[in-house]
């Protein structure tokens, strides 16, 4: 079995400089942390000013940490570590990890950056949802970010005593921590006000987050009323009188109260889609930039190099963001280090006598980890994670994978199919994240695997080329698998996608040239379907069986 | 780049079945970028092949050759040890480079493993779009670089025509018209007078096939 390895290293020179963009609360800790480690940060915000000189939502209540922000704004404003930049956006981003040639706009000037790393450290923004309520902005129906500006301000608080304040939460839309949180700030904050009463009409509480339940108790003990709705309460006049049937009570409930607070709902950032075409990075599940994949470390890109940090990512409170920031320090040191790196050589060597730059290989990589130069495509040691799937898209079978080359999988697939015993030969191409492992905890676990079972390993299943499908039942594999991780689960993003492009694709051309389909099977593995990975092989087998050897043996 | 499409392999098997050892060509060029000609293609079609016609009980021996480019003598020179050890050569080059392999080898019968498409560009992937016809007499400088003789279905020089209806073309409400999208590009450019400029009409009738020789190079081909 060939094993990827990669001896022959070299050392090379990387950019050190980090590029924050966002300069709100998480992109003044992240620049402050990096900056901390003694790299140096340039930080970009588009606003004016930095965000701590807006008081933020989500902050009432935590005084001391707000406390602690502006200190830290103070200090990177005159840190010779940061610069920032204001009132500027990012216009490009060339290159790879370690070398990123970043472009920005300042008014009219645009100023270009090497940098080695970039954080992307976004905001979430909030939105209205009066209208799921049916109700229209008035001065009695306030939004939850009016309430807070009403009492981030101690003249405008006075307005609220001898006041009855109702909030609706969590029957606009699904309940949220994050959404409860800010409710609950609030609430606490109404409750040191004079003669000021507060009842919270709710659907779901989430109060999976720290402290949460705590607020809760608290808010309840001081006297807050908690109605649990499973629908909307009747809301009269545009929120003069809000009723509900009493289903315990057994009669409506009527309340008018002075001032209703409607929830919002936490969106990503607008910024995010413009920063994620210019990064190439994914967008995730409503604007978010991440994807859905049990592979990723939590701030962590698509691309190396390129990390996301709390709201950019997931709506999240300042402590979460805030942890989010200490990970990405922590990761930016094991990139960037002194500056200098130790990478394989053979990781992905493109062959430039072969390679005509039609782009296939930059535009398919999930990784961004290529480029291009005056003769040839680049590969970026630092950025490429040896997936293959490059290799296996490339026109010219230009790029060879370390210990993983063309010639080293034909010749595997050729010794799979010496025909033995007269059981079938099945080639089973398993990626090493997955079926590789499923297989071999199959075999430890001496489970049914068939005689004729070649397994070869692939470092992803999106460097299984459809030419090696074709080539296995050229050798005279009677039958073939294709083993790669279940959707959502590809290390490499969409390794597993182009495996299964591609058995589609030989689908059909076996039609074509008359050989059956069921001699060809892509599966979806996980590495601990060892006993999974034994019924799917062994009833492979069956089916060949049925079908007797290949006829071209 | 040349835009070409595999044929359909059906055709490609019926036009090799007299032939028991063929040689595939691809070439290192456009049907590369394209994804349809390059080293990967040619080891692709020949896996077909081979299983094809060892099903039919009729085995074939294929060799695989990728060329830099075949519309070039110098590089189709590099066969000449090896092409007769084939009876046929089956090209997956455009039209230009299987006629001139043609006309290197003319003893031997050259097939071709693709149709020859399209000029066009590359928006993605896989996915090309035609960009210009090779008129010969390019109007782009006046119609803010879109090419009404490709886009436009009458390929009018001078337009639009009483079809075109609300941006789109009278053919169909997936097509836009050429001389509305015209007209936007040169308006938003402040250059709309451009469009008032008559074009004198193309002779299309004809037409015989062109030869160029690039201005400053004549005598080079007069000395030969």
């Amino acid at each position: 079995m060939t094993d990827m390895k990669h001896t022959d290293m070299e050392e090379i020179n990387i950019a050190t400089d980090v590029l924050v963009l966002g300069g709100g609360l998480t992109g003044i800790k992240a620049a402050s942390e990096i900056a901390g480690s003694g790299y140096k940060v340039i930080l970009v915000e588009k606003d004016a000013e930095l965000g701590s000189q807006k008081r933020p939502e989500s902050l009432i209540g935590l005084e001391e940490e707000y406390k602690g922000l502006q200190d830290l704004e103070d200090k990177i404003k005159t840190d010779s570590n940061v610069e920032i930049l204001t009132q500027a956006s990012l216009v490009s981003a060339a290159g790879v990890t370690g070398d990123f040639i970043a472009r920005l706009s300042k008014g009219e000037e645009v100023i270009e950056h090497n940098v080695g790393a970039i954080v992307v450290a976004t905001a979430f923004a909030t939105g209205a949802l009066n209208e799921k309520y049916g109700l229209s902005p008035a001065d009695n129906v306030l939004t939850q970010s009016q309430m807070d500006e009403l009492l981030a301000s101690e003249a405008d608080k006075e307005k609220l005593a001898n006041k009855a304040v109702a909030f609706l939460v969590g029957l606009g839309q699904e309940g949220n921590p994050l959404v409860l949180e800010r409710v609950l700030r609030s609430v606490l904050a109404l409750q040191e006000i004079d003669g000021c009463d507060v009842y919270i009409y709710a659907g779901e509480l989430k109060v999976a987050s720290n402290g949460l339940e705590r607020m809760y108790k608290e808010s309840r003990e001081k006297g807050a009323v908690y109605f649990k709705l499973t629908e909307k309460p009747e809301i009269i006049e545009n929120g003069k009188t809000i009723s509900f049937f009493d289903t315990v009570a057994r009669r409506d409930i009527e309340i008018s109260p002075d001032f209703i607070v409607v929830e919002e709902e936490l969106r990503a950032d607008q910024l995010n889609e413009e920063i994620a075409e210019i990064l190439r990075i994914n967008v995730g599940p409503s604007g978010f930039l991440q994807n859905d994949n049990v592979h990723f470390f939590p701030v962590r890109s698509n691309r190396e190099g390129i990390f996301v940090a709390g709201s950019t990512r997931e709506i999240s409170g300042l402590p979460s963001a805030w942890t989010d920031v200490e990970n990405i320090a922590v990761e930016v040191r094991d990139l960037l280090g002194d500056g200098k790196k130790s990478v394989a050589k053979n990781k992905a060597v493109v062959d430039e006598t072969k390679c005509v730059i039609c782009l296939t290989c930059y535009r398919c990589c999930p990784h961004g980890a290529i480029y291009w130069g005056d003769k040839k495509a680049i590969i970026s040691p630092v950025a490429c994670q040896g997936c293959g799937i490059c290799a296996s898209e490339c026109p010219m079978d230009a790029i060879q994978i370390g210990g993983f080359d063309d010639g080293a999988m034909n010749e595997e697939v050729k010794n799979g199919v010496v025909s033995g015993n007269g059981t079938p030969r099945i080639i089973a191409f398993c990626c090493q994240n997955s079926g590789f492992e499923a297989g071999e905890m199959a075999d430890v676990f001496k489970l049914q695997l068939p005689d004729g079972l070649r397994m070869i390993k692939v470092p992803c299943a999106g460097k299984i080329d459809l030419d090696y499908i074709l080539n296995a039942f050229v050798a005279g594999a009677d039958g073939v698998m294709v083993m790669a991780c279940h959707p959502g689960n590809c290390k490499s993003e969409n390794g597993n996608t182009y495996a299964q492009w591609r058995v589609n694709d030989a689908y059909r051309m076996l039609e074509e040239v008359g050989l059956e389909k069921d001699r060809l099977c892509f599966v979806g593995t996980a590495s601990n379907m060892g006993s999974g990975f034994s019924s799917i092989v062994v009833d492979m087998e069956k089916r060949i069986n049925e079908l007797g050897l290949s006829p071209l043996k | 780049m040349i835009v070409v499409k595999r044929k359909p392999f059906e055709e490609i098997k019926t036009m090799l079945k007299d032939y028991k050892k063929v040689l595939t060509l691809g070439c290192g060029t456009c049907v590369a970028v394209c994804l349809a000609g390059g080293e990967k293609e040619v080891g692709i079609l020949n896996a077909e092949l081979s299983m094809a016609r060892k099903i039919d009980g009729n085995p074939i021996d294929l060799g695989a050759t990728t060329l830099e480019r075949q519309c070039d003598m110098e590089f189709l020179d590099e066969l000449e040890n090896v092409v007769d050890e084939y009876e046929a050569l089956l090209s997956m080059a455009c039209g230009a480079g299987i006629q001139f392999l043609a006309e290197r080898y003319p003893n031997k019968p050259v097939l071709p493993a693709v149709d020859t498409t399209f000029i066009g560009a590359n928006r993605d992937v896989g996915w090309y779009e035609e960009k210009c016809r090779s008129c010969g007499s390019c109007v782009l400088g006046w119609t803010g670089g879109i090419c009404p003789v490709t886009m436009c279905a009458k390929g009018l020089y001078n337009g639009p025509c009483g079809g075109t209806d609300n941006g789109k073309c009278e053919i169909h409400q997936d097509q836009p018209c050429a001389w509305f999208m015209i007209y936007e590009r040169l308006a938003a450019q402040g250059r709309l007078d451009l469009i008032m400029e008559f074009q004198p009409i193309t002779a299309w009738q004809n037409q015989k096939p062109r030869t160029l020789v690039q201005p400053g190079y004549e005598k080079q081909k007069e000395a030969g």
